[in-house]
C-alpha cells in the first residue's frame, strides 16, 4: 500500500525540500540552486511513477487518499484521474524547467526565489490532486502567495503594479467562489451529513438525493467559473495577465503561462460542468462567444504588440481561448482536445517565454525595436524560437496541431459557426508569430551592440533541446496521452448525466462528431449536422444575470 | 473559578514575569474550573462553558500583551509595577464580563475593565497623543456605559429582572412581539446596543477607535484590540442570543445594518491609511463587522463560529500590534508605511511573522483568520442570509490590499537607509512565536479548538 | 512487393537527410563541408527517387483490385469517435506524382549543387529542400485527408523557410511570411473542409469516404458535398495560387531559383490540382463545385497571363506564367478532364522546371541581373542554356510535337467538346494560350537576341557547369517526348497516360452527363487552332522585339493607362493593403488594445479601485478628531437604532 501515499509525497515533496533549503546560508547561491534543482527532478522521477500506476481502463479517481481533516465534513482526500494525471505530470516537468532558467538570472535573495517556486509547486499540485473542495480552496488560495511574491520581488520595471493586479483579480474571483463552496455545503446537508467531498456532493447530485433549483444551480455555477475565467483567463477578465506576465521573471512567466493558466480551464472540467450541468449547458452560448472574442481578439492585439513578452502574453488569451470552446463543446473529442490543448500551450509557450527570457538574460529589453537580425549572431536559439513558434501556431505534425484539431473536430459538432470562427485563429496565429520572428531574426542586424550577443549556451541549450523533444513526441505519439484521457473526458460527460428526479428538466446527450448518423442520410440536408447540434448549445438561450 | 483573575491582581506590585505566570496560573485553573462547573454569587456569575472558553480567550492576549510590553516600558521608561496590575486588573473585570449572568453584573465588569483601559491608554504621560487618547476614550467610554446602563434600567423596568435567564424565560411566556404596547425592552436592548457596540467598535460606534488606537502605547492598543472585544461580544451573545433569543427575527435586521457599516468603515477607512498602527485600529473594526456578520443568525454554529473568530482573531491581531510594537521603536516613531520598506531582508523572521499575522488577518487559508471567516460565513449561509455574507466577502476582498500594502513594502521596496534594526528580545519573540504558532495551528488543525466553542456554544441555553 | 510495403520508405530517407544536414550543419559549422552536405542531400533524394522507381516496377505488377495499396502504419490521433492513422496509399495518381516530384526534385538538388556553391547557409538550404521534399511525398501519398494536411502545411513551411532563404533582405523575409499566411487563409478553408467531411462521412481516409459517396447520384443543389468541395477547393486555390489569392506566388520569386523551379512550379503550387484530381468522386457529385473551379481555373489562366506580358524580370514572367498554367490545370479538372489535368501537371513539371532552372541559369551567367532589359544577345555566349529554355518556350507554347502541346490541346478541346463543355471558357482559355506564347518568345527575344544592353566590360558571361546543364538537358528532353505517351490520338491510337490513370478517374466519368464523341476531325481542327495560337503569339513576339527595338515603347504608349495597369499587376497588391491589412492593424492597435484593453477594462478595473480610495478618503473625514462630534455619532447611532428596532418591533405587531 505504498502507493497509496504517493499523492501525498509527489505534492509536500517541494515544501520538504523547502526546509532543506532553509538550513543553507542564503548566500550559498550554487548549492541553493543545486538542492533547488535536485530536488524538483526528483520530484519529476518520482512523478513519473503515477504513469506506472494509472490504470486507464478506470473512470474512478486513482491513487485515492482519505483521511477526516476538520470535523467530520473536511477531508484530507487526494485523487488522480487522466485529466489532472498529466498537469500533474506538466507541473512537475515544467518546474525544474523554471530553475535551470533562472540559474544565472536570478542573484538577488536566490534563496527566496527557490523557496517560493517550490512552494508553488506544492499548492498547483494540490489544486489538481484535492478532491474536497476545502482542501481545493486552500491549495487554490495559498498558491496565489509565492507567485505574488515572484511577480513583485524578482519582476521587471512596473512588478509591484503587475502583482497587485493579479492578486486582486485572482482573490476577488475566487472569493464568490468560496461563498458557492459553502452554499453547495450547506445545501448538502439537506441529504445526509453535511460535505465537503467533491465525490461525494457528485454522487449525491447525480442520484438525485440532492437538487439543486435552475436559479441556485445557476448562480453557483456563475460563482465558480467567474473565478476559474478569471484565471484562465477569459475575455474581458484578461487585462491583468499581460501586466503578470511582462513583469514576471522567466521562471513566473513560465510556470505562470505553462501551469497556472491551466489551472482555470482544470477546475471548469473538474466542477463548472459536473457539478452544474443544467447551468453549463444554459451558459454555453455565453461562454463560447466570449471565447470566440478572446481567440480572436487575443492574436489582434498580439499582432500589434512592441513587447515581446506581452505578445506572447496575449497568444496565451487566444489559445486558451480555444480550450475553454472545447470544453464547452460538451464532447469527448472536445474536452480531449481541450485538455491536450492545456498540455501542449504548457510546453509551447513556456517555451516561449524561455526563448524570450534568453533574450532578455542577454540585452536585458523586451523591446522587439532592440532586437533584430539576431538569426547571424544566434543561430541555434533562433532555429528554437522559429521551431517553438511553429508549434504554437499549430503547424502539423507539431503538438499544437493536434490539440487544435481535436478541438475543432469536437466544437464543429456542436456548432458549425463557432468552429469556422475558430479556424480564423489558425490565420491570425501565423501573423503575428511569424511577424515577431520577422522582427527579431531576419534581416540585418539593427542594433550593433546585439553584433556580439553570444548564442544558446550549453544550459541552454539542455533546456531548448528538452522543449523541442516534448514538442515533437507530443505532435507524433499523441495517443500515448489521449488514451489515459479518453475514460476521463468520458466520465466528465457521464458525470453531467442526472437520474430524471434531480434535474427540472434533461441535461442533452453529449454530440459526438462522426457517428451522429447513418451512413445512407449523409446527402439529405439535415445530414450536415448543424440544426440537431446546434440545439444544443445555441436555442438555449441568453443566460439570466 | 472567581479567584482566576485575582491570581494575578493579588500580587500587584511584582514584575512582568509574575504577572505574566500569573495569568498563567489563570489559564490553569479554567482547567479545574471546567470540572466544577455551576455558578456563584447567587447566580449573579455562571461557570458555563461558554464563560471558560472566553476567559481563555480574554486572558491569551493578556498574558501576550504583558509579555510584549516588557522592553517596551523600558524602553520609554515607564514605571512598571501598575502597568501589568491594571492589565490583569482589565483581565479581571472582562473576566467578569464574560461569565456575567446578570445585567448589573455585566456593567459592573464592564466598568470595571473600561476604567482600567482608560488609564492604560493614557500610559505614555509625555506623549501628548496619549492623553488626548486616554481622555477621548474616558469621556465616550462612559458616555456609552451610560447608554447601557439605561438600557439595563428599562429592561428590568419591563421584565422585573436583569438576570439573563429569567428574562428569556419571562419572553417566552409573553413574546416581544405580542406584548402589544410595550416598546420598553426593545427600547433597552438597543440603548444596550450602544454601550456594548461602543466596546467591540461596531459602526457608528467605532468612531473613537482609530484616534484612540493610535494614540494609546502600542502594547495598550494590542490588548485594547482584543480582550475587551472578546468580552463584549460574549456578554452581547448572552444578552442578544439567550436573553432576547426569541426575539432574534427583531434585532436581526439591527445588527445587519450594523455589520455591513462596520465593515465598509472599517475597510474604506483602512484603504488610504500609512500609519500602519492606524491601518491596524481600522483593520479590527473591519473584523468586529465580519463577526457581526455571524451575530446576525444567532444559532449555536455561529456562536461557535464567533468564539473560534475571536480566538484567531486575538492571536494575529496581538501578534500584528506587537510586532508594530517592537518596529515603533523609541517614541513609536517608525509607524509609518515606508518605514516598514525593505523589512523582508533586513530581519526575515520578524517580516515573516508579521507577513502572517497580515495573511491571518487578510484571511488567507491555512490561517486562523480564514477559518474564523470560513466558519462565520458558513453559518451565517446555513441561515440563508446570502447578501450580507457576499458583501462580508467583497469587503475582504477590499481588506486585501491595505494587507497586502504592508508586504509589499517590507518585501518589493528597497529599506529605508537610516533604519538600525533592533534585536527582538527573549519575551517579545517567546510572545511572538506564540501568536504565530497558534496562528498557524488555528489554520491547520482546528478541530480541537472548533469543537470546544461548539461544546462552549452549547452550554448557553439557547432556545 | 518490399517497397509497397514499406512506403514509409520513400518519406524517411529525405526526412534523414534533412535531419542529418540540419543538425549536423548547426552544431559543427564550417567543420560540416559542403561535399557532405551534397553526399546526405542529393543521395537521400536519389535513394528515394530510385525506392519510388522500384515501387512503381512492383506497382505495374499488382492487379486491379489490389489498388490503391494502403497501409496504416500508426495510431496519429485518436478522441472519441475520430481516429487518424498514419496511413499511405498508392494508386495511379499517386505514382505519377511521385515520379514528378523525386524525379524533378533530384534533378533540382543537382542543379542547386553548382547554383548554390558559393552561398552561405549551404546546409540549412539543402536540408529545407530535402524537408520539402519529405513533406511534398507525404502529401501525395498520404491515405486520409489529415496525412495530405501534413504534407500541405509542411511544404507551406519550406516554402516559407526557402523564400526567406536569403533572410538578411528584408524583401525575401517579406516574401517568405507573405506566402505562408496568403495560403494559409486558404487552409483555413481546407481545414473546415476536413472537418465538415469528418462530421459528414464519419471518416476521413479517402477509400472509405469515396465508398460513402458511392450510392449517392449527383448533387443539384448546394449541399454537403459541395460545400466539402468548395472548402477544399479554397485551399487549393491559396497553395495553387489561383484568383484571388495569387498574390504570394509572384514575390516567392525572391527565393533562389532552383526553389523557384522545383516549389514554385514543378511540385508544391500543384497540390491543389493534385487535391482536386483526388476528391474527383466528391467533385464529380457536385456540378456547383465543378463550375467554379473552371471558371476560376480559366479566369486565372487568362488574368496571370495578360500580366506575364509586361513583366520586365524575367523570373517575375515565368511566375506569372505557372499561375496561368495552373489555371489551365483547374480548368481541365473543372470541365471533368482529370486525366488532361494531371498530364498538364506533368508535362508542366517539366517545361516550367526547365524554364527555371534555365533562367536561373541565365541569372548566373549575368552574375545576379534578373532584368531582360539589361540582356539581350546571349544566345552566342551561353548556347546550351539557349537552347535547352528554347525547347522549354516551344513546350509552353503548344508547338507540336513538344510536350506542352498534347497537354493544353487536351484541355481546350475538353472545355469546348468535353462533357461539361463551356465555350465561354473555352474562349478564355484560347486567348490565354495565344498570350502565353507571346510573352514567353518575348522572354526568348528579349534575353537571347539583339544587341547586349548590358556594359560588357563590367558583366563577364559564362555558361554555367554541367552540373546545372546536365539536368537542363534531361528536363529538355522530358520536355520534348513528355507528351508523346498521349499522341498516338493524333491517328486515333489511344492515350496511353489517359488510359492508365483512368481507374481513378472511373467514378467521376461515370457520373459524368453523356456527350456524343466528338468526331476525330473536328479534334484535329482544335489541335490546329491550338497550334495557330501559339504560331500567332510568336509572329506578335517577333515583329515586336525582333524588328524596330523602339516598337514596343511606342505601343505601350500609345496603349498609355492600359499598359501602366498591366505593368503595375492591376495594383491588386496595393488593393489588398488598403482594404485588409492597414485597416486590421488600425482596429487591432487603435480600438482593441489602447481602447478596449487599456481603456475600458483597465479602466473599470482601475476605475473601481480609485473609487474605493476616494471612498476611503470620504470614511476619514469622518475622523475630525474632535470628542464631541463623536458623541454626537454615538447619539446618532444611539437614536438610529432604537428607532430601527422599534420600526421593526411595530412591523410585527
Amino acid at each position: 500500500m505504498t502507493q497509496s501515499f504517493l499523492l501525498s509525497v509527489i505534492t509536500f515533496l517541494p515544501l520538504l525540500s523547502v526546509g532543506a533549503l532553509l538550513v543553507l546560508r542564503s548566500e550559498d547561491h550554487l548549492w541553493i540552486r543545486r538542492i533547488a534543482l535536485a530536488a524538483s527532478i526528483a520530484e519529476f522521477v518520482i512523478s513519473l511513477l503515477l504513469l506506472r500506476g494509472f490504470d486507464l481502463g478506470n473512470p474512478q479517481y486513482q491513487f485515492q487518499e482519505n483521511r477526516a481533516w476538520i470535523g467530520q465534513s473536511i477531508h484530507y482526500h487526494l485523487g488522480l484521474d487522466g485529466i489532472s494525471i498529466f498537469l500533474v505530470l506538466l507541473t512537475t516537468f515544467l518546474t525544474p524547467i523554471a530553475i535551470l532558467a533562472s540559474w544565472e538570472s536570478i542573484h538577488d535573495r536566490t534563496k527566496g526565489f527557490f523557496i517560493s517556486l517550490l512552494v508553488l509547486e506544492t499548492g498547483m499540485i494540490g489544486v489538481f490532486v484535492s478532491l474536497d473542495l476545502f482542501l481545493f480552496f486552500v491549495f487554490w488560495e495559498v498558491m496565489l502567495i509565492p507567485m505574488y511574491f515572484i511577480i513583485g520581488i524578482w519582476g521587471h520595471e512596473r512588478r509591484v503594479y503587475a502583482a497587485v493586479k493579479f492578486i486582486l483579480y485572482t482573490m476577488f474571483g475566487s472569493i464568490l467562489m468560496l461563498v458557492a463552496i459553502l452554499w453547495l455545503y450547506n445545501l448538502s446537508g439537506k441529504s445526509g451529513s453535511p460535505t465537503f467531498d467533491l465525490v461525494d456532493i457528485q454522487s449525491r447530485l447525480q442520484l438525485g438525493q440532492m437538487a439543486l433549483s435552475r436559479t441556485v444551480e445557476l448562480l453557483l455555477f456563475s460563482a465558480f467559473f467567474l473565478a476559474f475565467a478569471i484565471k484562465v483567463p477569459l475575455f474581458p477578465f484578461h487585462t491583468w495577465l499581460p501586466d503578470a506576465h511582462t513583469e514576471a521573471p522567466t521562471a513566473g512567466s513560465v510556470i505562470l503561462a505553462g501551469v497556472m493558466l491551466k489551472l482555470g480551464t482544470f477546475g471548469m472540467l473538474r466542477f463548472c460542468l459536473p457539478l452544474f450541468p443544467d447551468a453549463a449547458h444554459r451558459a454555453a452560448p455565453v461562454i463560447g462567444t466570449l471565447a470566440i472574442i478572446g481567440i480572436i481578439y487575443g492574436a489582434l492585439v498580439a499582432t500589434v504588440q512592441t513587447d515581446l513578452k506581452r505578445l506572447v502574453a496575449y497568444t496565451s488569451v487566444s489559445h486558451l481561448g480555444f480550450v475553454v470552446l472545447g470544453i464547452f463543446a460538451f464532447n469527448s473529442i472536445g474536452i480531449q482536445g481541450a485538455i491536450y490543448q492545456m498540455l501542449n500551450h504548457g510546453v509551447s509557450t513556456g517555451a516561449l517565454f524561455l526563448g524570450v527570457g534568453m533574450l532578455y538574460d542577454r540585452r536585458h529589453t523586451h523591446e522587439i525595436k532592440q532586437y533584430g537580425g539576431l538569426a547571424t549572431p544566434m543561430p541555434v536559439l533562433m532555429a528554437f524560437f522559429l521551431f517553438v513558434s511553429l508549434s504554437s501556431l499549430a503547424l502539423p505534425p507539431l503538438n499544437g496541431f493536434i490539440g487544435e484539431f481535436l478541438i475543432l473536430i469536437g466544437v464543429f459538432a456542436v456548432n458549425h459557426t463557432w468552429a469556422v470562427l475558430a479556424t480564423s485563429g489558425s490565420v491570425l496565429s501565423a501573423i503575428y508569430l511569424l511577424w515577431a520572428y520577422q522582427r527579431v531574426a531576419l534581416g540585418d542586424v539593427t542594433v550593433e551592440k546585439n553584433r556580439a550577443l553570444p548564442d544558446a549556451s550549453t544550459r541552454e541549450k539542455l533546456i531548448l533541446a528538452v522543449m523541442s523533444v516534448v514538442i515533437i513526441v507530443m505532435g507524433v505519439a499523441s495517443p500515448v496521452f489521449t488514451r489515459r484521457m479518453a475514460v476521463s473526458s468520458d466520465n466528465v460527460l457521464h458525470m453531467m448525466e442526472r437520474a430524471a428526479a434531480a434535474s427540472q428538466r434533461p441535461i442533452p446527450k453529449p454530440v459526438e462528431p462522426g457517428n451522429t448518423r447513418p451512413q445512407h442520410a449523409i446527402l439529405s440536408p439535415a445530414a450536415t449536422g448543424s440544426p440537431a447540434v446546434v440545439a444544443v448549445s445555441v436555442n438555449e438561450g441568453p443566460v439570466q444575470p | 473559578m472567581l479567584i482566576d483573575p485575582f491570581i494575578g491582581a493579588a500580587k500587584q506590585r511584582a514584575l512582568g514575569w509574575v504577572a505574566f505566570v500569573g495569568s498563567l496560573f489563570g489559564l490553569a485553573a479554567i482547567g479545574p474550573m471546567a470540572h466544577i462547573g455551576g455558578s456563584g454569587y447567587s447566580n449573579l456569575i455562571v461557570a458555563d462553558y461558554f464563560s471558560i472558553f472566553v476567559h481563555a480567550v480574554i486572558i491569551l492576549p493578556a498574558a501576550l500583551v504583558i509579555l510584549g510590553s516588557m522592553d517596551y516600558l523600558d524602553m520609554e521608561g515607564m514605571q512598571r509595577g501598575e502597568f501589568y496590575a491594571l492589565v490583569l486588573f482589565a483581565a479581571a473585570g472582562m473576566g467578569i464580563l464574560a461569565s456575567a449572568n446578570e445585567l448589573v453584573t455585566a456593567f459592573v465588569g464592564l466598568e470595571m475593565s473600561s476604567i482600567s483601559s482608560y488609564i492604560l491608554a493614557g500610559f505614555r504621560r509625555r506623549a501628548p497623543k496619549s492623553n488626548e487618547a486616554s481622555l477621548k476614550y474616558f469621556i465616550l467610554g462612559s458616555f456609552a456605559t451610560a447608554f447601557f446602563l439605561y438600557g439595563i434600567a428599562m429592561v428590568y423596568g419591563a421584565t422585573g429582572t436583569t438576570q439573563i435567564d429569567r428574562i428569556q424565560a419571562y419572553f417566552e411566556s409573553s413574546p416581544i412581539a405580542s406584548l402589544s404596547g410595550s416598546a420598553l425592552p426593545v427600547l433597552g436592548l438597543g440603548l444596550m446596543l450602544v454601550g456594548l457596540g461602543f466596546k467591540v467598535v461596531a459602526a457608528p460606534f467605532q468612531i473613537y477607535a482609530p484616534d484612540v488606537y493610535e494614540g494609546a502605547p502600542s502594547p495598550v492598543t494590542a490588548l485594547l484590540a482584543s480582550a475587551p472585544k472578546v468580552a463584549t461580544f460574549a456578554v452581547m451573545l448572552r444578552i442578544f442570543c439567550v436573553a432576547f433569543g426569541s426575539a432574534n427575527s427583531l434585532w436581526f435586521w439591527a445588527i445587519w445594518v450594523s455589520a455591513v457599516l462596520t465593515m465598509i468603515v472599517g475597510n474604506f477607512g483602512a484603504l488610504v491609511q500609512t500609519n500602519v498602527k492606524r491601518m491596524l485600529a481600522y483593520s479590527s473594526i473591519a473584523h468586529a463587522g465580519y463577526i457581526l456578520v455571524a451575530f446576525t443568525v444567532g444559532t449555536a454554529a455561529g456562536i461557535a463560529a464567533i468564539l473560534f473568530y475571536l480566538t484567531a482573531y486575538s492571536l494575529m491581531k496581538v501578534g500584528a500590534f506587537l510586532v508594530v510594537t517592537h518596529l515603533g521603536q523609541q517614541d513609536e516613531k517608525r509607524l509609518d508605511i515606508k518605514d516598514y520598506a525593505g523589512l523582508g531582508s533586513k530581519q526575515p523572521v520578524l517580516a515573516a511573522c508579521f507577513s502572517l499575522f497580515l495573511l491571518s488577518l487578510l484571511g488567507l487559508p491555512a490561517t486562523g483568520g480564514f477559518l474564523g471567516k470560513f466558519f462565520a460565513f458558513q453559518a451565517t449561509l446555513d441561515k440563508r442570509v446570502v447578501w450580507l455574507v457576499v458583501i462580508a466577502a467583497i469587503n475582504s476582498v477590499i481588506g486585501a490590499y491595505y494587507y497586502l500594502r504592508v508586504i509589499i513594502s517590507m518585501y518589493f521596496w528597497d529599506s529605508a537607509q537610516d533604519y538600525m534594526p533592533t534585536v527582538v528580545s527573549g519575551p517579545m519573540a517567546t510572545a511572538l512565536a506564540i501568536a504565530a504558532a497558534g496562528t498557524l495551528y488555528l489554520g491547520l488543525l482546528p478541530s480541537r479548538v472548533l469543537d470546544l466553542a461548539l461544546a462552549a456554544a452549547d452550554s448557553l441555553a439557547l432556545r | 512487393m518490399p517497397i509497397l510495403n514499406q512506403l514509409w520508405i520513400i518519406l524517411a530517407l529525405p526526412l534523414l537527410g534533412a535531419a542529418i544536414n540540419g543538425i549536423a550543419g548547426l552544431s559543427l559549422g564550417r567543420r560540416w563541408s559542403n561535399s557532405a552536405v551534397n553526399a546526405v542531400a542529393v543521395g537521400s533524394v536519389g535513394l528515394s527517387f530510385l525506392s519510388v522507381c522500384e515501387a512503381v516496377r512492383e506497382f505495374i505488377h499488382l492487379s486491379a483490385d489490389q489498388i490503391p495499396v494502403f497501409h496504416d502504419y500508426f495510431t496519429w490521433m485518436v478522441a472519441g469517435t475520430f481516429r487518424a492513422g498514419f496511413a499511405l496509399q498508392v494508386d495511379q495518381l499517386t505514382v505519377v506524382m511521385l515520379l514528378v516530384v523525386t524525379g524533378v526534385g533530384l534533378l533540382v538538388h543537382i542543379f542547386s549543387v553548382g547554383y548554390m556553391a558559393h552561398e552561405g547557409g549551404y546546409y540549412r538550404f539543402f536540408s529545407y529542400l530535402n524537408l520539402f521534399v519529405f513533406f511534398m511525398l507525404t502529401l501525395v501519398l498520404g491515405a486520409n485527408l489529415l496525412v495530405t494536411f501534413v504534407g500541405w502545411e509542411g511544404v507551406g513551411l519550406c516554402s516559407y523557410l526557402l523564400i526567406g532563404f536569403w533572410f538578411l533582405k528584408k524583401s525575401a523575409a517579406d516574401a517568405g511570411k507573405k506566402a505562408f499566411i496568403t495560403t494559409r487563409i486558404g487552409d483555413m478553408g481546407f481545414m473546415v473542409g476536413i472537418l465538415l467531411a469528418f462530421a459528414t462521412f464519419g471518416t476521413i481516409n479517402y477509400g472509405e469516404m469515396f465508398r460513402a459517396v458511392s450510392g449517392t447520384g449527383v448533387e443539384t443543389s448546394f449541399g454537403v458535398i459541395t460545400s466539402i468541395c468548395l472548402l477544399l477547393f479554397m485551399g487549393a486555390v491559396g497553395k495553387s495560387a489561383q484568383l484571388p489569392l495569387y498574390v504570394w506566388l509572384p514575390d516567392a520569386m525572391e527565393g533562389p531559383t532552383p526553389v523557384s523551379a522545383l516549389i514554385h512550379a514543378a511540385t508544391m503550387v500543384t497540390a491543389g490540382v493534385y487535391i482536386v484530381a483526388r476528391m474527383n468522386p466528391l467533385f464529380a457529385r457536385s456540378p456547383i463545385a465543378m463550375l467554379v473551379v473552371a471558371v476560376v481555373g480559366a479566369a486565372t489562366a487568362f488574368y496571370a497571363a495578360t500580366i506575364g506580358i509586361a513583366q520586365t524580370d524575367i523570373k517575375k514572367v515565368l511566375a506569372y506564367s505557372t499561375v496561368s498554367q495552373l489555371g489551365y490545370m483547374f480548368l481541365a479538372c473543372g470541365v471533368g478532364a482529370y486525366s488532361a489535368g494531371v498530364f498538364h501537371l506533368m508535362t508542366h513539371a517539366f517545361f516550367k522546371g526547365l524554364l527555371f532552372l534555365a533562367s536561373g541559369s541565365v541569372i548566373h551567367a549575368m552574375s545576379g541581373e534578373q532584368d531582360m532589359l539589361k540582356m539581350g544577345g546571349l544566345r552566342k555566349k551561353i548556347p546550351v542554356t539557349f537552347y535547352t529554355m528554347l525547347i522549354g518556350t516551344i513546350a509552353i507554347a503548344g508547338i507540336p510535337p513538344f510536350a506542352g502541346f498534347f497537354s493544353k490541346d487536351q484541355i481546350l478541346f475538353a472545355a469546348f467538346a468535353g462533357p461539361y463543355a463551356n465555350k465561354a471558357l473555352w474562349a478564355l482559355a484560347f486567348v490565354a494560350a495565344l498570350i502565353t506564347s507571346f510573352y514567353m518568345f518575348r522572354l526568348i527575344f528579349l534575353t537571347f537576341f539583339g544587341k547586349p544592353r548590358y556594359d560588357e566590360h563590367h558583366v563577364h558571361v559564362h555558361e554555367s557547369p554541367w552540373s546545372m546543364l546536365a539536368p537542363l538537358c534531361i528536363l529538355a528532353l522530358l520536355s520534348t517526348v513528355g507528351g508523346w505517351l498521349a499522341a498516338p490520338t493524333l491517328w486515333e491510337g489511344p492515350d496511353h497516360f489517359k488510359n492508365f490513370l483512368d481507374p481513378v478517374f472511373a467514378s467521376a466519368a461515370a457520373l459524368a452527363p453523356q456527350v456524343e464523341e466528338a468526331s476525330h476531325s473536328l479534334e484535329l481542327q482544335f489541335s490546329g487552332f491550338a497550334v495557330l495560337a501559339g504560331l500567332i503569339g510568336l509572329a506578335i513576339a517577333w515583329w515586336l522585339y525582333l524588328g524596330d527595338p523602339e516598337r514596343p515603347k511606342r505601343l505601350a504608349k500609345s496603349l498609355g493607362g492600359l499598359y501602366t495597369l498591366v505593368y503595375n499587376k492591376y495594383f491588386v497588391d496595393e488593393i489588398y493593403g488598403a482594404l485588409i491589412v492597414t485597416p486590421l492593424m488600425r482596429l487591432s492597435t487603435k480600438v482593441l488594445w489602447h481602447v478596449v484593453d487599456e481603456g475600458m477594462i483597465d479602466g473599470t478595473v482601475n476605475g473601481a479601485a480609485d473609487a474605493a480610495q476616494a471612498a476611503g478618503g470620504q470614511a476619514r473625514q469622518l475622523q475630525s478628531g474632535n470628542a464631541r462630534s463623536y458623541a454626537a455619532w454615538v447619539i446618532i447611532g444611539a437614536v438610529g437604532f432604537t428607532a430601527l428596532l422599534l420600526v421593526l418591533l411595530g412591523k410585527r405587531l
